[in-house]
């Protein structure tokens, strides 16, 4: 009976239904939290300048973080451990040095754990082997500093953008460069992807989100936000987040070019009565397929957002304490936790230092909510309900 | 080739231009542009680099308008125009007086010349100005005259351009009467007549 039970279910049927869905861009995760105990945050320390970048590897066993001074650390999600430590070099070193001798801007590490890819202002790529986190290549090409990177889900094509206004395209696994795109008219500032052949960059002072269409060599742009805009991440195939530094965060579809949602001052203001400055939105975070959406800034806290019906709408969640200048957010592939790289300075400059903050790594664990489907359960379950299936 | 075949290769190596000249009619567009959603995102191509100098921010191009030849200024009307430039008749004034203080002050032969011309221009702006406001309210006061004499029943008459160049030398006499210069006012027209009459009589030359 328990086979019988198993067979109905079909689970590879199920599976591939996500897929599709998935890649259609139209699974909803719809996932409601609550506050999480802020008690239960992970601070994990080792970096000696504040964090610039981070990121989760697919499989939420480790996760990988550079600084400013140029060091790559991996650290064990489990028992928050460092496994590896990549130090910066000093400036000048760039022959003899293995990792980076710069401020390392952002990373990337491809669906299947296999490459990790960090980049930084010295214009290069740094390909890595993130299992043994051991140097395999250089990408060379961009004129200036490269400040996004994120990979093509599924394969092994990387997206970078630049200070140099262009995004390129490379195949990690033959070391290739493939192409370049043009279009932004001030410097990129974040460059995110899913799995589909096109990427999203954020396009800082020029006000505009581009949608890069890489087998159309086209480009979609987006306008609407008031401020430089300075951080982007996709929620799904379909619609995109934002953060400018005017404190607004920003909700966009495909079909529109304006922002679906848009949140002034998602942070509140900072200075004295006369002289209100927003708080700049330093980082965003989305999880894939779902409506729960992320921001961090230096206000003290990360707050969590619910997008509403149609992403029309983008609800306040709550407000996670957390002091100093949150450079970059994550979410776990299952939505268990969220990883927060925190610093002192923002990531871009110097223009604050928050002496009272610590440059760490937290993990912050988020409670599930009621009407959530365990879809990570059956992720991992599925290979082994196969082979019942099979016996 | 077949004839279609002629027909393609002339279609596609001819340019509009030409195909205008001796078609005659107006070529249709070249291509259909794309239905495009106005509120969805603009789509361009991704693969020409982006020039150096670049538009960061739109600057707005100045509209130069000459106000003489603009439509905005409105219709010339001498009542509105002297009404709101009125305070020119005192800077006028005063630039006179100081153009007559220099003169007297003034010991170059030259100077004094210029100044003194510059003066007799100025005099005469001035009455040149004077007469065509006499002549306006004239006018002004015979409408009104009309126009009462329309309102109390009796049939308006209108002046004929020459009775009206009466009206004004009968004017004329009666101001020059009084000033007492009427006597060589009347000589020297009765000379210049006189002048003219000679010229038209048969010269000695054609005897």
């Amino acid at each position: 009976e328990k086979e019988n039970a198993a067979f109905l279910r079909d689970p590879v049927g199920e599976r591939l239904k996500e897929d599709v869905l998935e890649q259609k861009g139209r699974l909803q995760r719809l996932v409601a939290k609550e506050p999480p105990d802020p008690l239960s945050i992970r601070v994990l320390r080792g970096h000696q300048q504040p964090i610039t970048c981070l990121v989760i590897s697919p499989d939420d066993k480790f996760i990988f973080s550079a600084a400013k001074d140029g060091s790559v650390i991996k650290w064990d999600v489990e028992s928050g451990k460092r496994l590896y430590v990549m130090p910066g070099g000093k400036k000048g070193t760039e022959g003899q040095h293995m990792g980076h001798t710069a401020q390392v801007l952002c990373m990337a590490i491809s669906s299947d754990g296999k490459y990790l890819v960090t980049g930084d202002r010295n214009k290069l790529i740094l390909v890595w082997e993130a299992a043994t986190c051991k140097r395999l290549h250089t990408f060379t090409g961009h004129r200036d500093a490269v400040s996004g990177l994120s990979f093509q889900k599924g394969t092994h094509q990387l997206y970078s953008a630049s200070h140099d206004r262009s995004v390129k395209v490379w195949n990690v696994a033959e070391n290739a460069y493939v192409e370049t795109l043009f279009g932004h008219q001030d410097v990129i500032t974040g460059l995110d992807s899913l799995s589909r052949e096109c990427c999203v960059t954020s396009g800082g002072r020029d006000g505009t989100v581009r949608v890069w269409k890489i087998p159309e060599e086209s480009q979609l742009i987006f306008y609407g936000h008031q401020g430089s805009i300075d951080c982007i991440q996709l929620i799904n195939e379909e619609h995109m987040v934002s953060g400018a530094d005017d404190g607004s965060v920003a909700l966009w579809g495909l079909t529109k070019k304006k922002p679906l949602a848009l949140v002034r001052q998602s942070h509140g203001t900072q200075g004295e009565s006369d002289l209100q400055q927003p708080y700049w939105v330093s980082a965003v975070a989305a999880l894939r397929n779902s409506d729960l959406v992320a921001t961090g800034s230096h206000s003290g806290s990360v707050k969590l957002w619910k997008c509403g019906e149609g992403f029309r709408k983008l609800e306040p969640l709550c407000d996670i304490p957390l002091v100093g200048f949150i450079n970059s957010l994550k979410f776990s592939a299952t939505g268990d936790f969220l990883v927060a790289g925190v610093g002192q300075e923002h990531r871009l400059g110097r223009w604050w230092r928050a002496k009272e903050a610590k440059n760490s790594i937290c993990i912050i664990p988020l409670k599930r909510g009621a009407g959530a489907p365990s879809s990570g359960a059956a992720d991992r379950a599925w290979p082994r309900e196969l082979q019942e299936l099979v016996h | 080739m077949s004839f279609e075949e002629r027909l393609q290769l002339q279609s596609s190596t001819r340019t509009r231009v030409s195909k205008q000249v001796t078609g005659g009619k107006k070529t249709a567009k070249p291509a259909v542009k794309q239905q495009r959603n106005k509120k969805g995102p603009v789509e361009m191509s991704a693969k020409k680099p982006v020039p150096f100098l670049r538009q960061v921010v739109s600057v707005t191009k100045k509209i130069h308008r000459d106000p003489r030849f603009d439509d905005l200024s409105g219709e010339y009307k001498p009542e509105v125009f002297m009404k709101t430039y009125s305070f020119l008749d005192a800077i006028k004034k005063q630039e006179k007086e100081m153009i007559q203080k220099q003169l007297k002050k003034c010991r170059d032969a030259e100077q004094k010349e210029k100044l003194q011309q510059l003066l007799n221009r100025m005099t005469q702006q001035e009455q040149a100005q004077k007469k065509q406001q006499k002549q306006r309210e004239r006018e002004l006061s015979f409408k009104r005259r009309q126009r009462e004499l329309a309102k109390q029943g009796k049939k308006p008459f209108f002046l004929k351009k020459s009775e009206k160049r009466k009206l004004e030398l009968a004017e004329k006499y009666a101001e020059l009467k009084r000033s007492g210069k009427l006597e060589s006012f009347l000589s020297k027209k009765r000379k210049r007549n006189a002048i003219k009459d000679k010229r038209r009589l048969p010269s000695q030359k054609n005897l």
